[in-house]
Order: C-alpha cells, then structure tokens, then sequence
C-alpha cells in the first residue's frame, strides 16, 4: 500500500473514530509538548509522560518479569520514543509523526525484543500477584489452579504469536487501543488490524484446544 | 466449529469490543439464527477472557509509580554523557521555537485547550503531512526488529548507544 492511500483511508475515516489520524487539539498539544520537550523543556517532557504512561504501562507488562521491570522498560520506551521523534523532527516539521504513534510503535518493539533477548524460558509475568489484589494465603481450589494454569498457557501462546496478529492483539487487550489506532500506529489499514486479530482469536483458539488434548 | 464466514471477524471484533452499532445490530441480528455462529461468539469471547491480563493490583500500581522522574533523571544522565543530544539543526530549532510560542503557554499554563481557530494553529496544522511511515520506522530501526538484529541500521545502532 502507498502512502498515499493511507492518507486517503485517514481523510475518510469518521470524525468519531479518529484518534491518531487527523490534527485534533489534543494532537497540537502534544505537538508543542514535543517541541518544548526538544528545546529542553522538562516540564514538558514530564507532561508527555504522564499523559501517556498507563498506556505504556499496558503495552509492556505482559513481556516483563516483575512490576520493577515494567518500570524499567517503560522508561526506555520513552526515552526512546523521543529520541526517534526527534531524530523525525530533524528532517522537518513535515516528516514529524504524532508522538503517540512513535510510543505505541517504540513500546511495542522494546518489550518484545526484551523479552526474546533476557529470556528463554517462557514465564508468566506477575504470576505471584494475586487477581484479588491481596497476598492469597488459602491454597486455590483445584478449579481455581487449572484456570491459571489455562492463563499461563495462553500467555505463552499469544507470544509465540506471528508479529503482526501479536501486536495487534495485544494493543487491543492490552492497551484497549481503537483498532484505527492500532492500524496507524502499526502502519496498516485498519481492516488489515482487523483482520489479524480475528486470525489471533483464531491461533490462540488452536493453540489452547490443542494442549487440552490428552 | 467454522463460522459463516461473512461473519467470522465480526464475531472476534465482538469478543474484543469493537463493533460499531451498525456492525452489531447487523452481527446479533444473524447469531440470533445461527447456532454456529453462536458457539463461536462464545468461544472468542472465551479465548480472549483467558488471554487477557489480570488488571494491575495496587502493589503493581505502586511498583510502577514515579516512570517520570526515573526517565527524566535518565535523560539528564545521558544529556550530561553525550552534550550533542540537544544539538538541532537551524531549521528544526526554529519551527520548535514557533510551535513552542503558539502553543506551549495554552498547554503548559493552565492548559485551557487550544482554540481551533487560532489562525498560527491552524496554519501548522494545514502544512502538517503525513510522512511515509515505513520510511520513517525503518529509519529509526524500528520496523524489522523481529527478522533483523535490534543493531542492524547505522540509525539503530545509534540508538542502542544512546541506550547504553
Ligand atoms: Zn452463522
């Protein structure tokens, strides 16, 4: 697909689901923030921040080990995602990308790469944390435990996912992104995004009927 | 186990929400007549309630708390490594400097939203084009990390430096 029709499927879209395509207030705003932000402003770097880290958040604690770690990759993300913005900026105000877009691209990159790079075993993140939000102290119903164990498996399964159906269904559960989002941010139409999450549903379907074999 | 297949994304894009009311009326008009269609509405929704994370517990919360001091006192750590880091090319400092005066005070202030007609504003936002993404991505390093070592391009292996 050219570019140019990728603009032309933004131009179209309607005004209720445009979250990263067109110039909104919102979209100036952040615009300026990063232009402070590159003049050394760190009021503004703050700014950006905070406007955008439970996202960040979302994206990158399924692939890390502990709260700790998500922590640790988030700022990286960030740092990253401004270095690439800036790094866009330098070649003009008309090759710069919409922030967020660079986040949601960053993030979901960094957290992959980090967990292929620093594991090998697959583990599931946050496992000790209990759902409940308490330290669980009474041992789990039998029924309780071959539900966590399905969770864990399906952890596993929607990271041995191809790329493409793994990031877009991960900033829809994860994230809860609109898929036109999703779609800009990934580079693709947001039928393509559509598309690739109906076959995530469908790989992931397989891969737990199948371990439910005995 | 197979959907009619009209239908078969409609019936995923249920499980995770995202059908508009159009879509909806027209998907639970058709699963209202169709059993297969119904089994396997409940099986995506029952795919994705598994592969859903647990929502962050407040011991999370807390754990993860301060990511902008942390990445501020970074940045002032590798900005004090690397003096070069906020060097900028004439022109880049220059159309910061306009944005940063038209609209930094609105956002920094007490960030009243800016007003659509703000004629600099609007001006901006006409010249502002969408670059070519993938360019733009592959330039950064960004597009192919899963096929191609993270340090492949020259920009990424910047990056990772700047990373250290
Ligand atoms: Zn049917």
């Amino acid at each position: 697909m050219t570019p140019a029709n990728r603009m032309d499927d933004e131009s179209h879209r309607p005004s209720l689901r445009l979250v990263a395509g067109g110039v909104t207030p919102a979209r100036r705003e952040e615009e300026a923030l990063v232009a402070a932000f590159l003049v050394g402003d760190d009021d503004a770097f703050g700014e950006l921040v905070r406007r955008n880290e439970v996202m960040v958040l979302a994206i990158v604690r399924r692939y890390a080990q502990t709260p700790e770690d998500a922590k640790d990759l988030a700022q990286r993300v960030f740092l990253r995602a401004f270095e690439a913005a800036r790094r866009s900026l330098r070649k003009g105000p008309r090759a710069a990308v919409p922030f967020r877009r660079w986040l949601v691209r960053v993030a979901v990159n960094l957290a992959k790469n980090h967990r292929r790079d620093g594991l090998r075993i697959v583990r599931a993140p946050l496992e000790e944390l209990d759902r409940s939000g308490g330290v669980s102290t009474a041992p789990a119903a039998p029924d309780v435990l071959v539900l966590r164990e399905r969770e864990r498996r399906m952890r596993e399964a929607v990271l041995l996912l191809p790329r493409r159906q793994r990031e877009v269904l991960t900033l829809r559960i994860d994230a809860e992104l609109p898929f036109a989002e999703i779609a800009s941010s990934l580079a693709i139409t947001e039928n393509a995004a559509k598309v690739s999450f109906h076959h995530a549903t469908r790989a992931l379907r397989a891969a737990l009927a199948g371990e439910d074999r005995p | 186990m197979t959907a009619c297949q009209d239908f078969d994304v409609l019936i995923s894009l249920r499980a995770a929400g995202a059908l508009d009311p159009e879509e909806s009326a027209r998907l639970e008009a058709h699963l209202s007549t169709c059993a297969a269609c119904r089994a396997e509405a409940e099986a995506d929704a029952a795919v994705l309630r598994l592969a859903k994370l647990p929502a962050p517990t407040d011991a999370e919360r807390q754990a993860t708390s301060g990511i902008v001091k942390g990445a501020l006192a970074e940045l002032h750590r590798r900005e004090g490594r690397a003096s070069s880091w906020k060097r900028t090319t004439a022109a880049f400092a220059a159309a910061a400097a306009i944005l940063v005066a038209v609209l930094a005070p609105a956002v920094l202030g007490r960030r009243p939203a800016v007003p659509p007609e703000d004629a600099s504003a609007v001006t901006a936002a006409a010249a502002w084009q969408e670059p070519d993404l993938d360019t733009l991505w592959s330039d950064a390093g960004l597009l192919d990390d899963d096929a191609t070592s993270s340090a492949d391009t020259a920009v990424d292996a910047a990056l990772v430096a700047v990373d250290l």
